[in-house]
């Protein structure tokens, strides 16, 4: 509980401190005030795959070990990603329709590719709702998550593979193509969002666990009205 | 028996199911061919268009019809069926071989029945390196049968299967599509077809090392 609401604690301080950094920046030459939205970009965009890839490491060591609360986490880190992968393509959409004056190119092998994502982790939850038994649930889930695991490094190198409108990683090894303030906002709020991640992550984990718990108590308490049997009709009544 | 034996009487047994219910090349295939000559009847006649989406349709509509080459009921086993395979022995690993194979073979028949069909229809500028084509449908047709068979084993026995099995196979086999409708571009632009084929051929291997590794777990959720 306490690591929860501390790790929310930090993630706000954080991001309070990366949003000032990016509201103090100048505007971008090219991009003009639309480059702030960097900040917030990026950030969920890494989100999305940490997300996805820890789904996938999560469900394999479900897979492993049995232990429930390692689906618990595959699964809320699921719809954590979801819920990120979701602001990364409202802000790259609000982003490229200042930029390149459209919000969606479907030639673009970054956007298509995120989209694609996006549906196969829906696809996940998806899976997750329509498997009642919570066995069979965590072993579907932790395959799917293995296999949708997949898309995250083809989105990823998609840039590389396919030279469409999406720009190549902005920052590599040899430094960064961006103004030391855009970085530094962008940075600060790669850390704030990810202690935001974990905290939600925690938090969610617990929820799945008690609803677990519950469901797995209720379906063994008698429902009302099974102590009422049919009558048996007698041969030749 | 080996594990190679095993697979094929499985593959044989998917295909003489086929055979007596023709499921697959009886009903998806003209469901398949349907949905081609429904196209050019939603879009303005515009012959240029058509010759120029002709490839992309061909592409979409084996993803849209192929997907239920794999799904098909008389693939699946009854669970009365599936206890009697566990109690044999037969490897899950070699049943899912075995089942991918005949669906690989099945989509591969349906690719040969679309490709001509798409040409008559739309007739696309003609491809002057058109046989390097057939590597990437060969490609496609596995990768496909990989992921519907992987995915029928998931959702076997839910509720929602039926809706829930597209949504999950259309956006992975994305990674397959994607590829292949480029190097049909770049087969059309005369600029070979190495990359995008041997991007499909490492997503093929890593569909196969997991289908092949989860045969077991996923043996245990029917």
């Amino acid at each position: 509980m306490k690591l929860r609401y501390a790790l929310f604690g930090l993630a706000t301080v954080g991001m309070a401190y990366g949003f000032s950094w990016a509201l103090r920046m100048p505007a971008d030459a090219v991009q003009g005030e639309s480059a702030r939205i960097i900040s917030v970009h990026v950030p969920t965009s890494w989100l999305a795959f940490l997300a996805f890839g820890l789904t996938a490491v999560f469900g394999l060591a479900w897979l492993a070990t049995k232990r429930s609360k390692l689906d618990h986490l595959a699964a809320a880190s699921a719809e954590i990603g979801v819920l990120f992968t979701a602001l990364a393509l409202i802000t790259g959409m609000i982003w490229g329709n200042a930029t390149w004056g459209i919000a969606w190119d479907w030639g673009d092998a970054r956007l298509a590719s995120t989209a694609m994502m996006f549906f196969v982790y829906l696809g996940y939850l998806a899976l997750r709702r329509a498997t009642p038994d919570a066995t069979q649930r965590a072993r579907r889930s932790a395959i799917l998550g293995a296999v949708g695991a997949l898309q995250v490094p083809l989105v990823y190198f998609s840039v590389n593979i396919w030279r469409t409108l999406h720009q190549t990683q902005s920052v590599r090894p040899d430094g960064a193509s961006m103004p030391t303030e855009t970085l530094i906002s962008m940075l600060v709020n790669l850390g704030a969002f990810t202690l935001l991640y974990l905290a939600l992550l925690v938090w969610r984990t617990d929820q799945l666990r008690i609803e677990e718990t519950y469901l797995a108590k209720t379906s063994l308490a008698p429902n009302a009205g099974t102590a009422v049997v049919p009558p048996k009709l007698q041969p030749g009544s | 028996m080996t594990f190679r034996r095993q697979a094929l009487v499985i593959f044989r047994r998917d295909l003489r199911i086929e055979g007596r219910t023709g499921e697959a090349l009886l009903i998806t295939l003209p469901f398949g061919l349907a949905a081609l000559f429904l196209i050019p009847l939603a879009l303005p006649l515009d012959t240029e268009l058509l010759s120029r989406i002709g490839p992309g349709m061909f592409w979409a509509v084996t993803l849209l019809f192929g997907m239920f080459i794999t799904f098909r009921q008389s693939a699946g086993e009854s669970p009365a069926q599936h206890e009697q395979l566990r109690m044999l022995g037969v490897d899950p690993a070699a049943r899912y071989t075995g089942r991918v194979a005949a669906s690989t073979l099945l989509l591969v028949v349906f690719e040969v029945v679309m490709a001509p069909t798409t040409i008559l229809l739309f007739a696309p500028e003609p491809i002057p390196g058109w046989p390097w084509a057939i590597p990437l449908a060969l490609l496609v047709a596995i990768g496909l049968a990989l992921i519907g068979t992987l995915v029928s084993d998931m959702t076997a026995s839910l509720r929602g299967r039926s809706t829930l099995a597209p949504l999950l196979v259309a956006p992975l086999s994305i990674p397959l599509l994607v590829p292949a409708a480029q190097g049909l571009e770049s087969i059309r632009t005369n600029n070979g077809i190495l990359v995008p084929a041997l991007f499909m051929v490492l997503v093929v291997l890593a569909l196969a090392v997991i289908g092949v590794m989860t045969a077991q777990p996923l043996e245990e959720t029917t």
